[in-house]
C-alpha cells in the first residue's frame, strides 16, 4: 500500500533546519498543499458546477417538462421533442442556420485565407495598420453590428444601398430586410465585416509555420505559387485551418444576436417568412419569449446533437484530407 | 504573530470570502429599513417624468412613500414574469405594455399574480367614466387586471403644404377607395422643386408589421376573439392582406415604407411620403423628429373601408396592474386614481405627451382645445377626443406576439404570391395562407398545458 504524501518521513537537511521549520509543520505543508491546491481551485470548481454542470443537469431534466416560468411545470415526457421535430419553424431555422453555416466555411473562410496570405507578405510598410483594421471590428461585438447594419441597409437613404448604386447602379431601392431571399445574404454580410478579421489573425499564425525553405525549394523546382500554395502551405496550415472550420461551425450554428438584432423592426423580429430565423432564435422563442423552459432545453438537446455530428465529421474529414497530402 | 497555515493568498481569499457574506446579509437588511410603501414600475421615461408632480402631491396628501422605477420594457416584462411565478419580490403597482396582459393570465383566474381589479371599477363605475372599450385588452375571462391608461386614437398625418400644391383635397379622401386612386396618380406628378424621384401616397411598412393589426382592427377585424379564440384567419383578414399587397407592390403600389428613425424623419422632411399613421403618441415623435416641418404637417382621420364606416383604429397603449404581493392595495388603488383618471391632472399632462387619456371628463378642459403650431394650428387634442368614441375593442391572449407574428408571415407569402400572380387566385391563396398559420397558432395553444385549464374556464 502506498503511502499518503502527509506521511512521508522527510529527513532534515541542514538548510531546512536552518529554516526553523519541524518536522510537524513540514508535514502539515506537505499535507496542506493537496488542499490549498484544492481550495485555489474551488472557485473555478464551483463556478462551473453552478453555472455549467448543474444547468446541464437541470436541462436534461426541464426537457421533458412543459414550463410556465421557472417554477410551474408538468410532465410531459417526449411531448417537446415530437413537438419541435413536427414544427415546420423549427425546419426553417435548420435551414437558415446550415445556410449561415455554410457561407461562414465557404465564404469566410477563404477570404480571411486570402487576406492572411496578403498581409503576410514581406513588403508592405501598411501591412500591421490593416492588419489592425481587418480585425477592429470584431472588438465591437454582434449586437453593435446588427444595430449598425439595420441602418446601413435602409432603402434609398442607406450608406450600402448608395454605395451599391454608385458601384454598379442598381440597389438604391433594395429591401435587404424586408425581402425573404436577401434577409440571409444580409446576415452574411453583416458577419463577414465582423468575423473575417478574426479568422485571419489564426491564419495569419498559421502562416508563419510554413517552412520557407520548402517554399523556396518550390520555387527553383519551378512549380507555380497555385501547386506551391496547394502542396505545401495548405499541409502546414492544416490543424489550424481544422481548428478555425470547427470553431467557426459550432459559432455559426449558435448564430442568435446578430439576426435578431438587425431584423428588430423586420418581419417580427425573425425577419419576413422567418428568413432570419435561427435555432438559437427558435430556442430563445420558446423558452424565454414563450415562457416555456422544457421547450427550450428541447431545442437546446437538439442543437447540442446537431453540433456533435458536424464536428464529428469534420473533424474526421480534415484528418482524412491531412493524411492524403 | 503565528502564520495562516495555507498561506497569505489563501487568508487573502477567506478574508474576501468573509466580507462578500457579510455584505450579502447585511444590504437588504439596511435596504429594508428604509422601503418605501408603494412601488410603481413603468416602462416609459415620458410617463415617469409626467407622473413625479402627482406623485409627490399624493405623498403629501397621504402621508406615505411612493417610489417610481423606471424600467427597460422587455426587462420589465421578463423580471415580472419571472419574479411572479416564482414568488419572489415584484414592485406593488406595475404598467404594462399593451398586448403583453396575456403572459400574465396564463393560469386559472384565482392563480393570476394579478389583483383583480373588476370589483373597484365596477363599485367606483368607471366603465361609465372611462372609454370602456379600452378595457378589452385588459381583461380576461371577463375580469379586469389592469387599468386602461390611454386611447391612442389613429389619424393620417400628412404633408399639408405637398398635398396643395399637388391639388390633393384630404376632405374627399373619406373612403380607402378614394385615397388609393388619388395615390395612384402620383406617379406622374411632379413638382419643380422636388428633391425625391417621385412621391408615394403613405407610408406603409413593408412588412406590414403593426400596420396590419391596426388595419384589421379597423375593419372589424381581431387577433383574438373575447375567450382568447384565434380569429386572425377571417374574411376581413384575407381581404385586408390581399389589399396590403396590392398598395405595397406592383406597378400600381400606394405605398412606400419610410421606415424609422432617421429614414423616417428625411422621408418626411423631403415628402417622400405624404401620407403617415398617426396614433397620438407618434404626434410627438414628428415634432421632435422632424422640427423643420412645423406648420407644413396636419392631421385628418383615417379613411373608412366603406363609406360612412369607422374612420380611426387604435395603435399601442398601456396599462396599470396592482400584483396580488401589494401590502397596501387600498393605497394602490388611490394612487392608480390620482395617475390615471383625475380630470384636472391627466388634462394638465396632455401638452406634456399629447396622449389621450381615456377618462372622457378630461376632454373639456382648456388644454384640449390649444392649437399647435406644428400642425398647422389645428387642436389636436380635439381631433383625438372626437375619433374616442370609434376606437375599436381589442382582446389580448398570451399567444398575441406569436399571432402577430404569423399575421406578418402570411402577409410574406401573399405578397410574395401577389407579385408573381397578381389577382389570379389571391384570395384563395390568402384564405389559405391565414388558416395555415392561424392553425399553427391554435396547436401552439392547444399543447399549452397551462392554458388549457384556462380556456375550458373561458369557454364555461
Amino acid at each position: 500500500m502506498s503511502q499518503a504524501p502527509s506521511e512521508i518521513a522527510i529527513v532534515p537537511t541542514p538548510q531546512l533546519a536552518a529554516t526553523g521549520v519541524g518536522p510537524h509543520r513540514r508535514r502539515l505543508q506537505m499535507g496542506g498543499e493537496g488542499v490549498a491546491g484544492y481550495l485555489f481551485l474551488s472557485p473555478y470548481l464551483l463556478v462551473t458546477a453552478m453555472f455549467f454542470l448543474v444547468p446541464l443537469a437541470w436541462a436534461s431534466v426541464l426537457a421533458f417538462y412543459q414550463t410556465n416560468g421557472p417554477s410551474s411545470r408538468v410532465f410531459v415526457g417526449w411531448s417537446n421533442f415530437k413537438f419541435v421535430l413536427g414544427d415546420t419553424d423549427f425546419y426553417v431555422a435548420v435551414r437558415n442556420t446550415a445556410v449561415f453555416a455554410a457561407a461562414s466555411v465557404l465564404i469566410q473562410l477563404p477570404l480571411s485565407l486570402g487576406l492572411a496570405m496578403l498581409l503576410s507578405s514581406k513588403d508592405g510598410r501598411a501591412k500591421n495598420l490593416f492588419r489592425l483594421i481587418i480585425f477592429l471590428p470584431n472588438l465591437v461585438g454582434q449586437v453593435f453590428v446588427g444595430v449598425l447594419f439595420s441602418i446601413l441597409f435602409t432603402p434609398t437613404y442607406g450608406l450600402f444601398n448608395r454605395l451599391l448604386q454608385a458601384l454598379t447602379g442598381w440597389g438604391l431601392d433594395q429591401r435587404w430586410l424586408d425581402n425573404p431571399s436577401l434577409v440571409m445574404p444580409a446576415v452574411i454580410i453583416a458577419s463577414l465585416w465582423l468575423y473575417v478579421g478574426f479568422n485571419m489573425v489564426y491564419f495569419l499564425a498559421a502562416l508563419q509555420n510554413v517552412d520557407q525553405s520548402l517554399v523556396e525549394a518550390c520555387r527553383m523546382d519551378g512549380a507555380s505559387p497555385l501547386r506551391t500554395f496547394w502542396t505545401v502551405t495548405v499541409p502546414a496550415i492544416i490543424p489550424v485551418a481544422t481548428f478555425v472550420v470547427v470553431t467557426s461551425t459550432i459559432g455559426s450554428l449558435q448564430l442568435f444576436e446578430l439576426p435578431y438584432t438587425l431584423l428588430q423592426e423586420h418581419g417580427g423580429g425573425y425577419g419576413p417568412k422567418n428568413s432570419g430565423l435561427t435555432i438559437v432564435g427558435y430556442l430563445y422563442q420558446y423558452a424565454f419569449r414563450n415562457g416555456d423552459l422544457g421547450t427550450g432545453a428541447a431545442v437546446g438537446w437538439l442543437l447540442t446533437l446537431l453540433i456533435l455530428i458536424v464536428s464529428v465529421v469534420q473533424i474526421r474529414a480534415s484528418n482524412l484530407f491531412g493524411s492524403t497530402k | 504573530m503565528k502564520e495562516f497555515p495555507l498561506g497569505n493568498a489563501a487568508l487573502a481569499m477567506l478574508v474576501v470570502m468573509v466580507l462578500s457574506i457579510g455584505a450579502t446579509l447585511l444590504v437588504p437588511a439596511a435596504a429594508t429599513a428604509g422601503k418605501p410603501d408603494l412601488v410603481m414600475a413603468i416602462f416609459s421615461p415620458e410617463h415617469v417624468a409626467a407622473y413625479r408632480p402627482v406623485v409627490e402631491r399624493f405623498e403629501k396628501e397621504n402621508g406615505c412613500r411612493v417610489q417610481l422605477q423606471l424600467v427597460d420594457q422587455k426587462a420589465l416584462q421578463d423580471r415580472l414574469q419571472s419574479s411572479l411565478q416564482v414568488g419572489a419580490d415584484v414592485p406593488d403597482i406595475v404598467e404594462l405594455l399593451g398586448g403583453t396582459l396575456g403572459i400574465f393570465t396564463q393560469a386559472r383566474v384565482e392563480d393570476v399574480k394579478l389583483l383583480d381589479l373588476t370589483d373597484r371599477v365596477e363599485s367606483d363605475r368607471l366603465k361609465e367614466r372611462v372609454v370602456e372599450s379600452r378595457f378589452g385588452r385588459w381583461t380576461s375571462r371577463g375580469r379586469i387586471f389592469a387599468l386602461p391608461h390611454d386611447v391612442h386614437p389613429v389619424m393620417l398625418a400628412y404633408r399639408r403644404d405637398l398635398c396643395e400644391r399637388l391639388g390633393i383635397d384630404v376632405a374627399k379622401l373619406t373612403t380607402w377607395d378614394k385615397f388609393v386612386a388619388v395615390g395612384r396618380t402620383l406617379k406622374d406628378h411632379h413638382l419643380p422643386d422636388d428633391v425625391v424621384g417621385r412621391h408615394y401616397m403613405i407610408d406603409l411598412p413593408y412588412d406590414g408589421s403593426e400596420l396590419l393589426k391596426l388595419l384589421l382592427l379597423q375593419r372589424g377585424g381581431l387577433l383574438f376573439d373575447s375567450n382568447g379564440r384565434v380569429t386572425f384567419d377571417s374574411e376581413a383578414a384575407v381581404d385586408l392582406l390581399c389589399w396590403y399587397a396590392r398598395q405595397t407592390r406592383g406597378d400600381n403600389l400606394v405605398g412606400y415604407s419610410a421606415g424609422g428613425g432617421q429614414s423616417f424623419s428625411k422621408s418626411l422632411i423631403d415628402g417622400l411620403c405624404l401620407f403617415y399613421v398617426c396614433p397620438d403618441w407618434r404626434t410627438r415623435q414628428f415634432e421632435s423628429d422632424a422640427p423643420s416641418v412645423a406648420g407644413k404637417i396636419a392631421l385628418m382621420p383615417m379613411p373608412a373601408w366603406e363609406e360612412g364606416g369607422r374612420r380611426t383604429s387604435t395603435w399601442g397603449g398601456s396599462g396599470l396592474a396592482i400584483t396580488r404581493r401589494c401590502k397596501k392595495p387600498d393605497l394602490a388603488w388611490k394612487l392608480a386614481m390620482a395617475l390615471y383618471y383625475d380630470p384636472a391632472s391627466v388634462a394638465a399632462r396632455f401638452p406634456e405627451t399629447n396622449i389621450l387619456p381615456p377618462v372622457k371628463a378630461a376632454w373639456a378642459y382648456p388644454p384640449f382645445d390649444r392649437s399647435s403650431g406644428y400642425f398647422s394650428g389645428q387642436a389636436i387634442g380635439r381631433s383625438f377626443a372626437d375619433l374616442a368614441a370609434d376606437v375599436p375593442r381589442d382582446y389580448d391572449s398570451a399567444f398575441t406576439s406569436q399571432a402577430s407574428n404569423k399575421l406578418v408571415e402570411a402577409f410574406a407569402n401573399i405578397a410574395i404570391y401577389y407579385s408573381a400572380n397578381g389577382e389570379v387566385g389571391l384570395h384563395d391563396f390568402a384564405a389559405g395562407e391565414l388558416h395555415r398559420c392561424a392553425d399553427q397558432v391554435r396547436r401552439l395553444m392547444g399543447r399549452n398545458a397551462f392554458l388549457t385549464t384556462a380556456s375550458a374556464e373561458a369557454a364555461r
